[in-house]
């Protein structure tokens, strides 16, 4: 059990890959943000890479544990500190009832947090998977951001969390964190020369974009595009304005939408459909990144990818979230 | 002795919600600050009066700016 004594600016229960298979009725897939310090947390406490974890956002999370077993912090640097003394990241260590974690602000780098505790966090499953889709207010801990009071029950590990302590990753698995990320992507859906200038193209993939502070789990905002990104004066049947199409699905997650003038990253919690031109989506195994983009600080660049490097980057990120990556 | 209250976030000023002069305690809101389409209220680490406000409505911050200088007795 976890008791929770500050739930800090945002923590969430999320599981991957998520809510998968329901983006027709208009819900997308949540999950964890960034995948990939999610999945390395729960490997090195003995978890299926996907298991439920806390994902912490800003900070300031504190908790209580009500039994002894083993967790490991991922994703970015929070200082975190058990009974006050600083633990180290990136590994399994033991924790014994009755201690309190506590993390600090956002770190020099990155923008969210991952704990996972041996036998991950039991709550219900909802459609298939334990995230918390916060804009809807289902799944997760009651639909919902942790607060102070609530309590997490832990599932049962499959092996003795003692087993799992001291447990480290390579240094290679370790992923590198950045203020500038570079996101692979591919043309797409709505590109030159129908919907987008040769000229805009470029510029999606040559400029360097800040996030905005207005970004969260729904969608990440990125700094205006020129006028003459766009090939039309209007958006015909669309709308007035010459990002306006006819109502469509959207490829989420990692969709670039075109918002107005504002190239929107639509991911986690972001909508299953709209009536905006969608430029680029980013390859699945960078959706990571986006996660750990820190709004109002740190930027974004695209960089052009293809399909084979798009899959061959996936099967890679597969094998880093396995027991591989272990020392 | 002088202590700043600085942002707990990266985002813009919403607003600052004391004065100067004014007397706050320990746990009390100071300010609020935009972030993921969110107010998030930032909290003064101390008993103290309020000797100099420093950010204004729509200042962007980034983690440790500091919003306030106040005087505390400890």
């Amino acid at each position: 059990m976890l008791q929770i004594k500050n739930g800090g600016i945002e923590t969430l229960v999320e599981d991957w890959p998520g809510r998968l298979g329901y983006l027709g009725k208009g819900m997308s897939a949540s999950g964890a943000f960034d995948n990939v310090g999610l999945g390395l947390a729960n490997i090195l406490v003995g978890n299926s890479f996907g298991e439920a974890g806390l994902e912490i956002t800003g900070g300031f999370f504190e908790a209580q544990f009500g039994i002894d077993t083993a967790i490991a912090v991922t994703g970015s640097d929070m200082k975190p500190v058990l009974n006050e003394k600083a633990i180290p990241m990136w590994e399994t260590i033991s924790v014994s009832k009755g201690d309190i974690i506590k993390f600090s602000h956002i770190g020099e780098f990155g923008f969210r947090s991952y704990l996972a505790v041996a036998g991950g966090i039991n709550v219900p499953e909802y459609l298939g998977s334990k995230s918390t889709c916060i804009f809807g207010s289902y799944g997760g801990f009651k639909g919902r951001k942790l607060a102070a009071k609530d309590e997490l029950v832990f599932g049962k590990p499959d092996d003795e969390p003692s087993d799992s302590t001291g447990r480290k990753l390579k240094k290679e698995a370790v992923p590198t964190y950045k203020r500038e990320w570079i996101l692979r992507a591919m043309p797409g859906a709505n590109t030159s020369p129908d919907y987008a200038s040769e000229k805009g193209m470029d510029h999606l993939f040559e400029h360097t974009f800040k996030i905005q502070h207005t970004s969260n789990r729904s969608a990440y905002r990125l700094e205006e595009l020129p006028d003459n990104f766009f090939a039309r004066s209007d958006g015909g049947v669309g709308g007035s304005h010459p990002s306006n199409i006819i109502d469509h699905a959207y490829a989420i997650r990692g969709a670039l939408n075109i918002c107005g003038n504002t190239p929107i990253l639509l991911i986690a919690d972001g909508p299953t459909l709209g009536g905006y031109m969608c430029a680029l989506n980013v390859i699945n195994a960078d959706l990571w990144k986006i996660g750990q983009g820190t709004p109002g600080r740190d930027f974004i660049k695209f960089k052009l990818t293809n399909q084979e490097e798009a899959t061959e980057a996936r099967i890679n990120q597969k094998k880093l979230l396995s027991e591989a990556s272990l020392l | 002795m002088e202590k700043s209250i600085n942002a707990i976030m990266p985002g813009l000023c919403a607003r600052v919600v004391v004065a100067e002069g004014d007397k706050i305690s320990k746990s009390q809101e100071i300010a609020v600050i935009n972030c993921m389409k969110t107010e998030i209220s930032v909290p003064s680490e101390y008993n103290g009066v309020v000797k100099k406000i420093i950010s204004k409505e729509w200042d962007e911050l980034q983690v440790g700016d500091p919003m306030i200088i106040i005087e505390t007795a400890e």
